[in-house]
């Protein structure tokens, strides 16, 4: 339990990806789906960045003068998040492009529904 | 010669360039020609760097000249190599048959668009086999995540749009669960480039044996549910038999080997031998396989719709490269390459004939199928010979990798394997063969159908036999292969 307290940066990380995780997969409804998704993303985001921060040093940006290697938080983390971000975005995007497609064609959004109406 | 060395780049960078010069064209020939000389671009290169490694050793090669940690790698060796070359072709023949066909599918204003995803779609699978980086790998499974969806949904029909978005959401879930690991990998080791997270892991992995099994659990799980492991490959048969034909013959033949690749990579070059014999992961995997051997097969069996079967027949033949994995033995990761090989051509054949059978006679249900073998005898008979290699007759492919299999069961003393591998190759026979029979030696419904009425005409069937020939080259040189693909262990 202490354990779990030190890291409470992992430990919420790990328990919004579950809760991404489950509404991803148990929610019939696509639009709960695409914020589960989202939160599962942004939960992986918060892990890796909470990996690179060091208590107490600088944001790596060099204003002024250089101040030395270790005066800085790990910039490596907070870049990959940024190529994450752009990825889980572009997902969104394409995701809610197709909810809208489904809506056209079938219209409802409720994946079990549109699972029953099937092969008409 | 150091360009050489740079063919891998060269060939991945043009197929991403020439994808987005493709939605700028308004003449659709045009496309289709871009899209072939990209992809025989693409495969004169590979095939001279295969030749570069085979002589001169693998390398890794830096992108940009910055040094491994701080800079991306590609390593290049042998089996990344017949892998490239393997997807160019795969992909060339494909687009081939496609510019015969795609305007069936597609609507005439969206033809660019398709190329430029299929493009897309294979210049990030090549990513994924060439790159040495971890985050990269993963950039590249999410470029080719969206690619895949996106071929699947062009077809603009209701099934589409609900087989996409199935697919859109199970493999979204894979690529964080993929994620998820890549971070549990980075916050061990501090590194993501692969050679050095193993070197790290070597020594330090004592230290974590909890977060270990984590990690190679996340990606198990997130790689099976994008390869169609058994239990998770629900959204594989909607997808594949709902896309268009060209498309569902990439989906199956392509996009889930370079996955397993991955995975491989993710096992034998990430963590090593040392550490994975530690956890249950090749067992699992070996159980998972033989249950997808099995039930993919089974449930074949219950299908009515043409396509439907081979998209549950991808299930159990994925089922034998984990398999092969999963004995975790040299012959057996030779045999899973070798078999990953032999699939994806003899499935890219049998999606490419069913598609011209369904395209040319409008028909779905094998039922309605009967007496096709009269109308269209030369597409049958391709047919045939591609689920022949499934069914494991000798000389095709599938019967090289079921009899090396079956040995090495017999080499790791677990002979009740043996018994599913042939359990598996008679189910095979069960339901790819009456098609073929129907289809040939069914009197009454024969009688009434005009000889060759329907027979695509030879320039049409030439990719399929082109990929049957290569199947046979596969099957008939099997040792040639598999003593190519040995010498990596040297």
């Amino acid at each position: 339990m202490e354990r779990l307290l030190t890291n409470y940066y992992e430990t919420s990380s790990i328990i919004l990806f579950g809760i991404g995780f489950a509404t991803l997969l148990l929610h019939s409804n696509l639009i709960k789906k695409i914020i589960g998704m989202n939160i599962m993303d942004t939960s992986v985001i918060l892990f890796l960045i909470a990996k690179g921060y060091i208590h107490g040093k600088a944001s790596p940006i060099v204003v002024g003068e250089f101040k030395g290697v270790s005066e800085y938080v790990n910039p490596i983390p907070t870049s990959l998040m940024l190529t994450g971000i752009v990825v889980a975005v572009s997902t969104t995007a394409f995701a809610l492009a197709l909810t809208i497609k489904m809506y056209e064609k079938y219209g409802t959004i409720e994946l079990d529904e549109i699972l029953e109406k099937g092969d008409e | 010669m150091t360009i050489i060395k740079s063919f891998p780049l060269i060939g991945v960078l043009i197929l991403f360039l020439i994808a987005f010069i493709m939605p700028l064209i308004k003449k659709n020939s045009v496309v289709k020609f871009l899209s072939i000389a990209s992809f025989s671009t693409c495969l004169v290169l590979f095939v001279v760097s295969l030749n570069y490694v085979i002589h001169n050793g693998s390398y890794f090669y830096k992108i940009g000249h910055f040094v491994a940690p701080y800079g991306i790698e590609f390593s290049i060796g042998i089996i990344e190599c017949i892998m490239a070359v393997l997807f160019a072709f795969i992909s060339l023949i494909i687009s081939w048959y496609s510019c015969y066909s795609i305007e069936h599918d597609v609507n005439e204003s969206k033809v660019p668009l398709y190329y430029l995803l299929i493009n897309i779609l294979v210049g990030s699978l090549l990513g994924i086999i060439f790159s040495n980086d971890m985050f990269n790998v993963y950039v590249f499974i999410e470029i080719s995540n969206l690619a895949s969806c996106g071929i699947v949904v062009v077809k603009d029909k209701k099934e589409n749009i609900r087989a996409g978005i199935k697919y859109l959401i199970l493999s979204c879930l894979g690529s964080g669960l993929v994620l998820m690991g890549i971070a549990f990998l980075y916050s061990m080791t501090g590194h993501l480039n692969m050679t050095f997270i193993h070197e790290n892991l070597i020594n330090s992995y004592m230290n974590y044996p909890q977060a270990i099994i984590i990690t190679l659990g996340l990606f198990t799980v997130g790689i099976g549910v994008k390869s169609a492991l058994f239990p998770l490959h629900t959204w594989l048969p909607d997808a594949h038999s709902n896309a268009p034909t060209s498309s569902s013959a990439m989906l199956s033949s392509l996009v889930l080997k370079a996955y397993i690749i991955f995975l491989i990579k993710v096992l034998y070059r990430v963590m090593g031998n040392e550490i994975i014999s530690e956890t249950p992961i090749l067992f699992v995997l070996l159980a998972l396989g033989s249950l997808g051997m099995i039930m993919g097969s089974v449930l074949a069996i219950f299908q009515k719709n043409l396509k439907r079967i081979i998209a549950y027949s991808s299930v159990a033949q994925i089922g034998y490269i984990y398999f092969a994995i999963g004995l975790g033995t040299e012959l057996g990761f030779v045999i899973a390459i070798y078999h990953i090989i032999g699939h994806a051509i003899t499935k890219s054949a049998l999606f490419l004939c069913s598609g011209s059978i369904i395209e040319k006679t409008g028909i779905k249900e094998i039922a309605n199928l009967k007496g096709v073998g009269k109308e269209m005898p030369y597409t049958l008979s391709l047919f045939l010979i591609s689920s022949l290699s499934l069914v494991g007759i000798p000389l095709l492919p599938g019967f090289v990798s079921k009899w090396y299999l079956a040995i090495e069961s017999i080499g790791v003393n677990k002979l009740y394997l043996i018994v599913i591998i042939l359990v598996s190759s008679l189910l095979n026979a069960v339901y790819y063969l009456p098609i073929s029979i129907h289809g040939f030696f069914n009197e009454e419904q024969s009688s009434s159908k005009l000889y060759k009425s329907k027979e695509k005409s030879v320039k049409e069937l030439m990719p399929i036999t082109i990929l049957v020939i290569a199947m046979l080259y596969v099957g008939v040189n099997s040792e040639g292969i598999i003593n190519l693909i040995k010498t990596t262990f040297v």
